[in-house]
């Protein structure tokens, strides 16, 4: 394993929720990295955020462990959830608060339900 | 061949979908990470196609980047990707 792979490892099976992204969950340096870090906050999910911006092994690196093109990523309980798209179908359809119940996340199901309600 | 005409020469002989639009967003993005001048960097891709039945979203994502190809897939920027199989709502 190269030390890139097991630099990863260590961040996704160390940290319940990670977000690999442009910039950080205080100031997102993409429209996507920024969509799904604004879910989180807003749903009170606590997450470590991984700015690929400032980590150019990490930002390759990233790609081939998921073997997905794409940054942002989001990874719970060390598996891959997906990008912008899935994060938000997921979150539009409920299927995000079932994963967060399901891996003992805590979130706030009434901020979910105000994204849902405010989209519907 | 403009990009988009490659993504949907292959996207159409890798799943016959019944539905597929292409739409280049890059304008919406002038001046934003990734763009170039001449654009073609911002693209959104709706495709409904049977081939996606039974297939979970990250399964459906991964299908879509394999069949455009690691050419297409390295030069462009950003893509929006609503993956349906026949049938489906959304």
């Amino acid at each position: 394993m190269s030390d890139v792979r097991a630099r990863i490892r260590q961040q996704v099976d160390g940290n319940d929720v990670v977000l690999y992204m442009k910039g950080t969950k205080m100031m997102p340096q993409c429209g996507f990295s920024s969509r799904i870090a604004g879910v989180l906050n807003f749903i009170g999910v606590d997450f470590v955020d991984v700015n690929v911006l400032a980590d150019e092994e990490i930002r390759q690196g990233i790609k081939e462990f998921s073997d997905w093109p794409t940054i942002p990523q989001l990874y719970v309980k060390g598996e891959f959830v997906g990008g912008c798209d899935i994060v938000t179908e997921m979150t539009l359809s409920g299927e995000l608060d079932q994963l967060f119940e399901t891996k003992g996340i805590p979130f706030d199901r009434a901020a979910a339900d105000k994204i849902r309600e405010a989209n519907a | 061949m403009a990009v988009a005409d490659t993504m949907r020469e292959r996207l159409a002989a890798a799943f016959a979908p019944t539905v597929l639009e292409i739409v280049d967003e890059s304008e919406a993005h002038r001046g934003h990470a990734g763009w170039r001048e001449g654009g073609q960097t911002h693209f959104r891709i709706t495709i409904t196609a049977t081939a996606f039945a039974g297939m979970g979203r990250i399964a459906r994502h991964r299908a879509v980047h394999a069949a455009l190809g690691p050419d297409i897939v390295g030069r462009i920027h950003a893509l929006a990707l609503e993956i349906r199989a026949a049938g489906e709502g959304g």
